[in-house]
């Protein structure tokens, strides 16, 4: 007998979530900058930067970009490390992966991509000192074996952010539910022509962590200090962790 | 999103301030409440050396409590308020903090430059400082005229000559006193002698 997961609302076998979630990010790769962008009107954008200019990250540092499938927070970090530091994207889905690193070559900016489990990161023990992970978290099925890996490669006083959906406020909550499970999939259907695939986007969030449960487990994962910005009324959350030993 | 929108500033500010990093470097992760009644809020060190905003969650190490009255005299540039500035916690890091926010300064020529150009930039902040320097003049003016007038039209407010003389009144009064204590003591003492005396 398996253990099970949950796949958005469903719950299904937990060997079958990591093809299915493929499946999900396989499906809307192509697309899925423009629907990031008429999802949140170009809010993603303005997270991303805050998450950057928050993660304290210099000149000659080491940036992991975890499940950064389209690239963006890799170039934004590629600029502040300068040609001393360097910058490994990682995702788990070749297709988003692809997207990514196409267009950080056509941009002309060099980061290694790399396609590997977040769950079993394929590097050394505190190898570098900013791990981040945007709107990836929510898709693994062990979040807290990938917590432990993020917290493993960190340097010691490096830092992991934690960009995810979280828990909305609760008076925008009626609101927001409608916009996920009615506008959401419309949108998908009319853009990417791809309705189930938006569905599972929004239910997913309802799944994830909100804000404290997600700042134990990091802590669970041997942060020794963890800290929470709730961004738009807590649309979306930044969490970052120190790893203090 | 007012977060974003002022660590977006503060680090645009460390920025033009780059002098500033190595300062606050030694403070990476620490946290200062800067308290401006009704105003309050929370700063981090970040790990580069710059600032930003606090998280919802975070504890700070330091607090700087500044008082509406205390910030007019700060802006006039009043040396002595500095010292009268309210510092809780790890002092040192709010020390040093105070001393970079203090040195620091808006570069907002270089800012308006972008969106002008560089001579339109230059006229508008030439206009802005004779503005801000013929404001406070007026402002000086206007102080010494009321004291003028509580002072001699409807004397409300002492002059400095006249707090002088009545300090040294009040000087004068307590050496008188403080004699005079003496003197009934002494009196006090060879009374009882004589009381005893005759007992």
């Amino acid at each position: 007998m398996t253990d099970k997961t949950h796949f958005g609302f469903q719950t299904v076998e937990e060997h079958e979530k990591a093809r299915k979630v493929g499946e999900v990010f396989h499906s809307v790769a192509r697309k899925y900058d423009l629907m990031n962008d008429v999802m949140s009107a170009g809010l993603h954008r303005t997270w991303k930067r805050f998450a950057v200019e928050i993660s304290g990250v210099k000149a000659g540092d080491r940036v992991l970009d975890v499940a950064g499938g389209s690239g963006d927070l890799s170039r934004l970090f590629s600029r502040k490390v300068g040609s001393e530091g360097s910058v490994v994207l990682t995702d788990i889905n070749a297709s988003m992966l692809g997207v990514g690193r196409d267009r950080l070559m056509d941009e002309g900016v060099p980061v290694p991509a790399l396609q590997c489990d977040a769950e079993k990161l394929p590097f050394p023990d505190q190898h570098f000192d900013c791990v981040i992970v945007a709107f990836g978290l929510r898709n693994m099925t062990h979040k807290d074996r990938a917590l432990a890996e993020m917290q493993r490669v960190l340097k010691v006083g490096g830092r992991l952010l934690v960009l995810e959906f979280s828990q909305v406020w609760k008076p925008l909550a009626p609101l927001y539910d409608v916009y996920s499970f009615k506008l959401l999939p419309l949108m998908g259907k009319l853009l990417a022509q791809d309705a189930a695939s938006y569905q599972y986007l929004a239910e997913s969030i309802r799944m994830h962590p909100d804000q404290e449960t997600l700042k134990q487990m990091m802590l669970d994962a041997g942060f020794g200090k963890v800290d929470y910005y709730n961004l738009s009324a807590g649309v979306v959350a930044l969490h970052k962790g120190w790893k203090t030993a | 999103m007012i977060k974003p929108l002022l660590t977006r500033l503060l680090g645009h500010l460390v920025k033009q301030n780059s002098w500033a990093r190595p300062h606050l470097q030694p403070y990476a992760g620490k946290h200062i409440r800067l308290q401006l009644f009704p105003l309050s809020a929370t700063l981090v060190v970040l790990e580069d050396g710059g600032l930003g905003m606090a998280g919802d969650t975070a504890a700070h190490d330091a607090s700087m409590r500044i008082s509406p009255s205390l910030a007019l005299r700060l802006l006039a540039n009043d040396a002595s308020a500095h010292s009268d500035i309210v510092l809780e916690g790890d002092t040192e890091f709010a020390i040093a903090l105070g001393k970079v926010l203090q040195a620091m300064s808006w570069d907002y020529e270089e800012d308006l430059s972008r969106v002008v150009g560089d001579v339109a930039a230059t006229q508008i902040s030439q206009r802005l400082q004779e503005g801000v320097a013929a404001t406070r003049k007026q402002a000086a003016n206007l102080t010494e005229m009321a004291a003028e007038f509580w002072q001699e039209e409807q004397p409300l407010i002492a002059k400095k000559r006249h707090v002088e003389a009545f300090n040294r009144d009040v000087d004068t009064l307590r050496d008188d006193l403080g004699r005079l204590d003496k003197r009934m003591e002494k009196l006090s003492a060879r009374l009882d002698a004589l009381l005893k005396l005759h007992a």
